[in-house]
């Protein structure tokens, strides 16, 4: 088409002529150039006379990638001395020490990111997305504390995530909350952990790392929100101690699963216990359990159990009902639902030319039912996996009840395998000692 | 060992003091940097809207250039006492810790807890009941909220579904009746009742419009054929005597009406029945359908469908493609010469078609009410899209060329539903899609750089392609006695024996149309060029038999109309010659309005849009 | 209880223990094995994809950083070197100088340098650019499209999740492979990564 145009074009001075005019020719100028070059560059390349020649686009590259490769060997070397320190030594000091470096490794250094709680997601988002390579560090931080855990308790908890450390430093006047809030709040970790799921499976966000309260103070930048939390919780944790851990992480629900059915756990003692009760009030974190002494009636024990059992079900089935029929407010905070719902809701917004989304979509070329069909079938993830989440609830609640009414006898001071955090605060309490040799000293106090 | 508990606890104390100290620094630094935000600075803009006004104020200028100053230099150094306070905050707080941390070593070796006052075995009761409790809890804010909740997606499924289904049945019991009215009133013309309800919003004048059926009753064979065809889909003979497409009923630039007219002035109003301005421009032909006649119109504020009375030019309504989902919340860049409405729009007589260059389709009935509308994606045209559409049988068939892709495609022309996608390999064009029968079967004939293509206008598969042409295609294709004909400028003009393997029968480069599309017609060839030259071939031979230099630029195609061909010119005049191998010029009436439109022709009447008004031409 | 069965209980516990920790321990096998097919050892970083960009701005908001590690970028290649720039100056600029009042840029990242008649050339000082596509948004619809927005890994955190990928309303966002972390305009095409 246009014969013009491309006389234009052909003429080289015309074209440095045409730039110095403004906005006017430069359209006319437009039309003529578009069809001239394949690149559809509206503006060709100058063909500098004085011969200058253009500077590269700079690329700053990220991180080695056998940095990375690092960070998987500092996490092994970390876990193995923590677990040392724990296990054979004994010893407090470098427990504390080793969560001191890893505090500056993994968190002031790494920056919070890549964490193992992170990684939960990651895995997830392997198991929903074909398209998801998990990257390997990802795989082995999610990975090696549970191994670990599988043998020797959350030794990992104890000194190498950079979370817990930073908790584990300020805890300077514990006290010690009563039993039925310690169980109540106990329950946020496994909602936090089907939540996270939830919203990974339906591509929907990663919670945990939108939330991480620590990761702003690590890298002593971070959205206001992020930085108010992270704040919050340390002033929190100056009196209950790790308030994050014990109560929100959801990757310590995996650890203490682990960790309960670990074979060469901590102990208190090294030796027999001596019923000195000295370690009694040494865990801040509450994780020691006393020596059980049934109390109440039997019979009537017992039957409370048999009903808890028989709950159990019916726990899980009503969990599952309460968690399917909330698929539709947590289905909110997935981006195309909520995009789709507000075309529907509010259609006014399609004139509203400061929604950027709304803006953005009406110029991306698909049409509301593609993107409401979009949203749908969110939605129907969303349904299955709130029975999938509420159902999780309700068992958990379930057997945690079975756990509560059941008098399995003990008689000495022991760790709970599931909370203990392995930090090894109680073994210096202990009076009884094992030296260098292996010989078995008590302490008088 | 006092004194060291002594200092130690004032150092605690010190520290902490400066780190809450620091803290409120930083909160309000915080708050102070979210009003020097440089993004949400409102007092620039508002300066250089002042200095927009009054360009040569230079006190104004240095007002903005020292504000300017300020304003960043504030917002960075707020940056930088934000990360150094941060720094400090955390170093005070560390030296705080590690303080009290001593003090407590010093005074106790072991720290213990501050245990909770319970009763042993008591705790564990209450803990149940509280696992309970908080359970519980949880499940019926869980079936509160889900109660409260309100899925409004599943709502809209259900409604579309419910209303795709209604459309299903509706149509086939709604839509014969309307076409049956339309047949009787075609075969009858004293029939009174054959009406069809206007009961659009947009009808402005006339909410009724007449369908007496004037021009199939000639020819009664015609008129007998549609009454045995099947509900809805016109004949062959009713589309040839409508004018229902660019360049006629094949897209090929012939047209089957009888006496036209040859002589007529604009300017005086000499055989000017009636002219009406049209509202908004466009460069699109008129399409015509019984009585009524359509135009397109648009600007960056609206596009528009226009229906008016053929016999009266009285605009019976219009139509407004907005609110279609996918439509461009800005106009795309378009040059002046093209337009956002240069599409011409096809009819089946059944519904009305119109394509704009933001890429929006629309699908209007004959009362003018929107039957369906979307969104084609926005075309990539560096002038604005122009291809014409083109109806086969019950399929909507659109050229969409872009710069991005070539497709091919079409669309169910009562549901709007797409029939099939054939992706071209092709580059952009601005040429319409012909449809011809080639003896076999249906042929739909593309052209653009660099192919001549033909696709079974049923299924989209493509037939056959030659590669000929170059540069920016605009003309479309001419076909005649199976031959096809390409040409543009810089490329060459080709003639083409079409088939499974097609041949280059011919080929010349003297005369060549840039937008003008050639029109082939009883062994003869006709060729308009930009430079004002009208050309004669010999179809089969490729010979050139005449050419005329008439000085102002053809943009509009040649149309063969009663043994004439119609050729306008840009500046509105027209050139009637004998379509026969010499060259007899019949007439060279004005327009008295310059027209890039090719004339349509019903009822011994012809139509021309000009820039501004539409003509309607015929001896009163 | 009597103490007789108490061993034979000290078994069956130790028994249920120890099958547990079996259980888990395969599970665990099994999904390092898994893993292991799905996994890559290339690691996966963030970056947006400038043809997918609608310069809505958030980059310069949502990132946890301040300022954003979105940057805008220059191809010099793809540049036409204009003296009237849609992405130096305002619209309709009152002259086109490096003044104050002319330029678009909120923090005067961009410099113009005058090369040879009539050609100048723009490029971005990363420290003051905040990353708000102002300019992308200018050299987008007026010219060649040269300056865009990229994600640059010296600043880059790279969170597991992008902050601002979570909100990007064209979905420019995207993990590429650590070798090959950038998708600067001229090598890379559009529709090349999908």
């Amino acid at each position: 088409m246009r014969g013009l145009g491309k006389y234009l074009y052909q003429s080289e001075s015309i074209v440095k002529l045409l730039k110095r005019f403004g906005f006017l020719l430069m359209m006319l100028f437009v039309t003529a150039q578009s069809f001239a070059l394949d690149a559809q560059q509206r503006f060709p390349k100058p063909e500098f006379a004085t011969g200058y020649a253009q500077p590269a686009t700079t690329s700053p590259s990220p991180r080695f990638l056998l940095l990375e490769y690092l960070d998987i060997f500092v996490l092994l070397a970390a876990l193995s001395v923590v677990t040392w320190f724990v296990l054979k030594k004994r010893s407090r000091k470098g427990v504390f020490w080793t969560s001191v470096f890893s505090l500056l490794y993994f968190g002031f250094y790494r920056e919070g990111c890549i964490c193992s709680i992170g990684a939960i997601q990651n895995m997830v988002l392997g198991v929903v997305d074909n398209t998801y390579k998990i990257p390997l560090t990802a795989f082995v931080f999610f990975l090696l504390p549970l191994v670990f855990s599988l043998f020797f308790g959350r030794t990992f908890c104890a000194g190498v995530c950079p979370l817990g450390a930073i908790q584990d430093i300020i805890v300077i006047k514990p006290i010690e909350l009563p039993k039925w809030l310690q169980k109540v709040l106990g329950l946020i970790p496994y909602l936090y952990l089907g939540l996270a799921v939830l919203f990974v499976a339906t591509k929907s966000e990663f919670i945990i790392c939108r939330y991480d309260p620590f990761v702003g103070l690590f890298r002593f930048d971070a959205p206001f929100h992020m930085m108010m939390l992270g704040i919050l919780f340390l002033a929190t944790g100056l009196f209950v101690a790790r308030p994050y851990c014990r109560f929100f992480c959801p990757y310590g629900v995996l650890l203490g699963w682990m960790s309960r059915f670990s074979s060469n756990h901590m102990t208190i003692t090294p030796a027999a216990c001596i019923q000195c009760k000295l370690c009694a009030n040494s865990c801040p974190f509450g994780a020691i359990n006393e020596p059980v002494v049934e109390t109440g009636k039997r019979h009537s024990n017992v039957n409370r159990m048999i009903t808890y059992f028989i709950l159990l079900p019916l726990w899980t089935g009503i969990g599952g009902l309460a968690g399917s029929m909330v698929h539709v407010p947590l289905s909110h905070y997935n981006k195309t639902v909520y995009l789709a719902e507000q075309l529907i809701e509010h259609p006014e917004l399609k004139d509203d030319q400061k929604n950027i989304d709304i803006r953005t979509f009406l110029t991306s070329g698909k049409t509301t039912t593609q993107l409401i069909a979009e949203a749908d079938a969110i939605r129907h993830q969303f349904y299955i996996g709130g029975w999938l989440l509420g159902g999780f609830m309700g068992f958990v609640i379930g057997t945690g009840l079975i756990r509560l009414s059941a008098f399995r006898r003990r008689d000495d001071w022991e760790t709970d395998k599931t909370n203990c955090l392995s930090c090894a605060r109680c073994m210096e309490f202990c009076p009884v000692k094992r030296d260098e040799d292996g010989k078995i000293t008590i302490n008088e106090r | 060992m006092n004194d060291k508990i002594k200092l130690a606890g004032r150092v605690a104390i010190f520290a902490a003091g400066f780190a809450a100290l620091i803290a409120v620094l930083l909160i309000a630094n915080y708050v102070q940097s979210r009003l020097n935000d440089p993004i949400e600075n409102k007092t620039i803009p508002a300066l250089v809207k002042r200095l927009n006004a009054s360009p040569e104020d230079e006190t104004l200028k240095s007002e903005i250039r020292a504000f300017d100053l300020i304003a960043r230099k504030a917002y960075f150094t707020t940056k930088w006492q934000i990360r150094t306070g941060t720094y400090l905050m955390f170093l005070s707080l560390i030296i705080s810790i590690l303080a009290v941390r001593y003090l407590l070593s010093v005074r106790s070796k072991l720290s213990e807890i501050d245990p909770a006052r319970e009763e042993k075995g008591l705790d564990l009761l209450i803990a149940q009941k509280w696992v309970i409790y908080s359970g519980s809890g949880l499940i019926i804010i869980a079936l509160v909220s889900g109660l409260l909740s309100y899925n409004s997606l599943k709502e809209y499924m259900v409604n579309e579904k419910m209303s795709a289904a209604a459309g299903e049945i509706e149509n086939p019991a709604i839509q014969p009746n309307r076409q049956a009215g339309q047949v009787e009133a075609n075969l009858d013309p004293v029939q009174p009742n054959a009406k069809v309800e206007a009961d659009s919003t947009t009808v402005q004048s006339n909410t009724k419009v007449e369908v007496p059926g004037q021009p199939a009753t000639k020819d009664s064979a015609s008129a007998k054929a549609a009454t045995v065809s099947a509900p809805g889909l016109p004949t062959k003979a009713q589309l040839r005597a409508n004018f229902p497409f660019f360049r006629g009923s094949d897209g090929t630039g012939v047209a089957f009406q009888k006496k036209t007219p040859v002589d007529w002035n604009g300017a005086d109003g000499k055989n000017i029945r009636w002219k009406v301005k049209i509202p908004k421009p466009g460069y699109s032909s008129p399409i015509i359908w019984a009585n009524q006649i359509f135009v397109t119109g648009a600007d960056a504020q609206s596009r528009m469908v226009y229906c008016y009375d053929r016999n009266t030019g009285k605009l019976l309504w219009e139509a407004s493609a907005d609110k279609i989902e996918g439509s461009p919340a800005a106009v795309p860049k378009v040059t002046t010469d093209t337009g956002l409405a240069a599409p011409t729009m096809a009819t089946d007589g059944r519904a009305v078609f119109a394509l704009f260059a933001t890429g929006d389709l629309l699908a209007l009935d004959m009362t003018g009410k929107r039957l369906w509308a979307r969104n084609l994606g926005l075309p990539d045209n560096h002038y604005g899209h122009s291809s014409s559409l083109i109806i086969y049988k019950d399929k909507l068939l659109v050229q969409y060329d872009t710069n991005r892709t070539g497709k091919l495609l079409a669309f169910d022309s009562q549901s709007g539903k797409p029939s099939w996608e054939t992706l071209r390999n092709s580059k952009i064009s601005w040429s319409s899609p012909v449809l011809v029968n080639t003896g076999s079967r249906m042929e739909l004939i593309l052209t653009t750089n660099p192919n001549v293509s033909s696709y079974n206008p049923e299924t989209g598969k493509e037939l056959w392609k030659i590669a000929c042409l170059s540069g920016e295609v605009g003309p479309s294709a001419g076909y005649a006695d199976g031959m096809v004909f390409a040409a543009n400028e810089y490329a060459k003009l080709v003639g083409i024996t079409a088939g499974d393997s097609p041949q280059i029968a011919w080929e010349s480069d003297e005369f060549l149309p840039e937008v003008s599309s050639p029109l082939a017609i009883n062994g003869l060839l006709y060729i308009a060029t930009s430079y004002g030259v009208f050309a004669c071939y010999d179809a089969k031979a490729g010979t050139k038999l005449w050419s005329e230099e008439y000085g102002d630029s053809f943009y509009s195609s040649p149309i063969y109309a009663d043994g004439k061909v119609y050729l306008t010119n840009t500046a509105g005049k027209t050139y009637i010659v004998k379509a026969t191998k010499d060259y007899q010029l019949v007439g060279t009436p004005e327009l008295g309005e310059k027209s890039v439109c090719s004339p349509v022709f019903m009822d011994g009447m012809a139509y021309l849009r000009g820039v501004n008004q539409l003509f309607c031409i015929g001896s009163k | 209880m009597s103490t007789d069965n108490l061993p034979k209980k000290m078994d069956r516990r130790r028994l249920i223990k120890n099958g547990m920790q079996l259980t888990l321990g395969l599970s665990l096998v099994s999904i390092a094995g898994w893993s292991a097919f799905k996994s890559t050892s290339d690691r996966l970083v963030w970056q947006l994809d400038p043809f997918k960009c609608v310069q809505c701005g958030r980059c310069a908001k949502e990132c946890v950083m301040t300022p954003s590690a979105v940057k805008c970028v220059h191809a010099f290649n793809l540049c036409g070197y204009c003296d009237l720039c849609g992405g130096y100056l305002k619209p309709d600029p009152n002259a086109r100088t490096t003044a104050a009042e002319n330029q678009l840029c909120p923090t005067a990242a961009i410099k113009r340098k005058y090369i040879e008649d009539p050609y100048f050339e723009y490029e971005i000082d990363e420290a003051l650019c905040i990353g708000c596509a102002k300019c992308v948004a200018g050299c987008t619809s007026f010219g060649n499209g040269s300056l865009h927005l990229q994600v640059r890994h010296d600043r880059c955190k790279n969170c597991n999740e992008c902050a601002i990928a979570r909100v990007c309303p064209a979905e420019a966002f995207q993990r590429v492979p650590i070798s090959s972390p950038y998708l600067i305009k001229g090598g890379f095409t559009k529709g090349k990564n999908g």
